[in-house]
């Protein structure tokens, strides 16, 4: 590929009008949440703002967040892969393969070396040096470490990059982190999601393209804009929690009508992520419109809090399933009893000492 | 009739006595609408429609009001706690592990309880009273911070979520400070039971007036207390 160009560069290459330009970039004021009166700046940006080269890293991973990518319909994962970024690296989609492929890496990191967004997908094991993740017969967390060197900023996509997702969850074997546990010295964005919603990620690259910086980010890293609520405070079914009106059972008359879904485990309340604004797939669905709880796949760790189709994880005592409450009851119980008994024992100690000192009082009289 | 000679003892300024049962209320609508909230039922208010039932006394919304509302009195209650404790030295008998006399005090108690030893020595507050109470304090701090920090992300660019909006990442995440408030609210509650059982014990055996200082603020002693260095000096 030539020098990096701008987007309104592309258009005119292509023949596309200005006209078609403006609406693109109204179209991308939007997405990215931003008021209308700064889609000027946008427009400038577009102009101006050199394409930014991408480098897609997969680490321990399922590819999950891939398929969430290019399913992203406003923008298109196609316009943002061959418009508005230029993806150098990303071993998924590239046309070619292999060694080629691996040079490519190599070559991009030096030419734009300090410029690159760093996009990583997936958590890095560090158990055993490493190996449990090889990429061109490479470690992953050796990849990761070469090539975040000369990022401008990187971008962990998904709940594995994020918070080390599956792979970190209990008895972690591999000793998966986060890319920010091995990576310092850098601006990380953190997009968890598992995986995060398509027009999440296209966004923040959008952000990133057109502004040449990232968005505002909240005490952990996360975009504001788009991990800024809990889905429970942005959830169409909030009605329902506020009325005290729950679906108890997955096929009772209140699951059909479309109650809250606190009680059947909806980790909604402690999440953050757009699901109940945005929604997935062009705003058609989210889990809880599918009358599915929320299993939390942007938190920190959800995957130990188990199991997802409770409110309250239970408490391991050997032959019982239980929750806090339910222990809760029984040592209070337990405890109850505990001090009646100690209260007669007690009283009995406190009669007989009292008839002793008396006697000795009698005694010395 | 027996005639008991005791000195009177100002332990207890009324500002401590004040904050003592706005706690014990606040504490007890806390739990119970806390446990509500954990685990909502049906109790009659609600309709078919959120429209009307929202505003019905006993919605969802309504408790987790009268939950907020109550964590708020707690929580103002501490400015005379405060206030007590500045101003009285009888309002500051806290554990004082650097000290002989609390661990002796400790093993005294500790003998007495398990009927080892049939009389203790006289105190204005045991050592294991003192550092039940320390505990408890702890308690009700975890649960105010675990409470903001999930009250607070209401609005994730108010104060309150910048104050405590860090404990739930320092927490590993939200969940988990969820589980802690719940966790610790029970905790609290067994505190309750050995509390008042533990105070009731000795306002019966050692007649020192235990449960009455709470309302009148002195305590009667026939001997002096070991611990009356807190009290005077």
């Amino acid at each position: 590929m030539k020098d990096v160009e701008s987007l309104w560069d592309l258009f005119q290459r292509r023949n596309v009008s200005r006209r078609n330009f403006l609406k693109t970039c109204v179209t991308i004021t939007g997405i990215l949440g931003l008021s209308p009166s700064l889609i000027s700046d946008v427009v400038s940006a577009a102009e101006k703002q050199p394409l930014v080269p991408v480098i897609w890293l997969h680490g321990h991973e399922c590819t999950g967040c891939d398929e969430a990518f290019i399913r992203s319909q406003s923008p298109f994962a196609s316009d943002v892969l061959l418009n508005m970024i230029s993806m150098e690296y990303m071993d998924v989609l590239a046309a070619a393969a292999g060694e080629p492929l691996e040079h490519h890496l190599q070559e991009v990191m030096k030419k734009y070396n300090g410029k690159y967004l760093l996009a990583v997908e997936g958590a890095v094991p560090l158990n055993d040096d490493g190996i449990h993740c090889m990429v061109g017969g490479k470690t992953f967390v050796h990849n990761l470490k070469e090539v975040a060197k000369g990022a401008a900023a990187i971008i962990e996509v998904g709940s594995c990059a994020a918070w080390g997702g599956i792979q970190a969850a209990k008895p972690n074997p591999t000793k998966s982190v986060s890319v920010s546990d091995v990576v310092s010295g850098k601006t990380i964005i953190k997009v968890p999601g598992c995986p995060p919603i398509p027009e999440v990620i296209t966004g923040v690259i959008m952000h990133y393209t057109l502004y040449g910086q990232i968005p505002p980010l909240d005490s952990k890293g996360r975009p504001k804009q788009f991990f800024g609520n809990r889905i429970h405070d942005t959830c169409y079914r909030r009605p329902f929690f506020d009325s005290g009106m729950f679906v108890e059972k997955f096929d009772d008359a209140a699951s059909k009508a479309g109650w809250c879904l606190y009680k059947v485990g909806c980790r909604g309340p402690e999440t953050y992520n757009s699901c109940g604004n945005m929604r997935w797939w062009n705003g058609l669905s989210y889990p809880i419109q599918s009358g599915a709880p929320c299993i939390g796949c942007s938190a920190n760790n959800f995957w130990d809090n188990d199991p997802f189709y409770n409110r309250m994880p239970n408490i391991p005592v050997p032959n019982a399933i239980v929750n806090a409450d339910q222990v809760g009851i029984v040592a209070a119980g337990a405890l109850t009893a505990g001090v009646v008994i100690h209260g007669a024992l007690s009283t009995i100690q406190h009669k007989r000492h009292h008839k002793e000192t008396h006697e000795t009082e009698n005694d010395n009289e | 009739m027996k005639v008991r000679t005791v000195a009177v003892y100002y332990v207890f300024t009324i500002w401590t006595r004040i904050f003592h049962w706005l706690m014990v209320g606040a504490i007890a609508v806390l739990f119970c609408t806390g446990l509500y909230i954990g685990n909502p039922f049906y109790i009659g208010s609600q309709g078919v429609e959120p429209t009307f039932a929202v505003s019905n006394w006993a919605s969802m919304s309504t408790i987790r009001f009268i939950h907020f509302a109550a964590a708020y009195i707690l929580m103002a209650s501490f400015i005379f706690r405060v206030y007590g404790f500045i101003l009285h030295r009888g309002d500051r008998m806290l554990p004082k592990p650097w000290t002989k006399l609390f661990w002796t005090g400790m093993l005294d108690m500790g003998l007495h309880y398990s009927f080892l030893r049939s009389e203790h020595r006289p105190y204005l507050r045991n050592s294991m009273a003192r550092a039940g109470y320390g505990g408890v304090y702890g308690m009700i701090f975890l649960e105010a911070f675990t409470g903001f920090a999930m009250y607070g992300q209401i609005d994730p660019n108010s104060w309150l979520s910048k104050i405590f909006g860090p404990l739930n990442h320092l927490l590993v995440d939200e969940y988990i400070v969820h589980m802690i408030h719940h966790y610790v609210a029970w905790m609290i509650i067994l505190f309750v039971i050995i509390h008042v059982y533990m105070a009731t014990r000795a306002d019966m055996s050692e007649k020192y007036g235990e449960i009455s200082a709470m309302f009148s603020g002195v305590k009667f002693y026939d001997k002096e207390p070991d611990d009356i260095g807190d009290l005077k000096k």
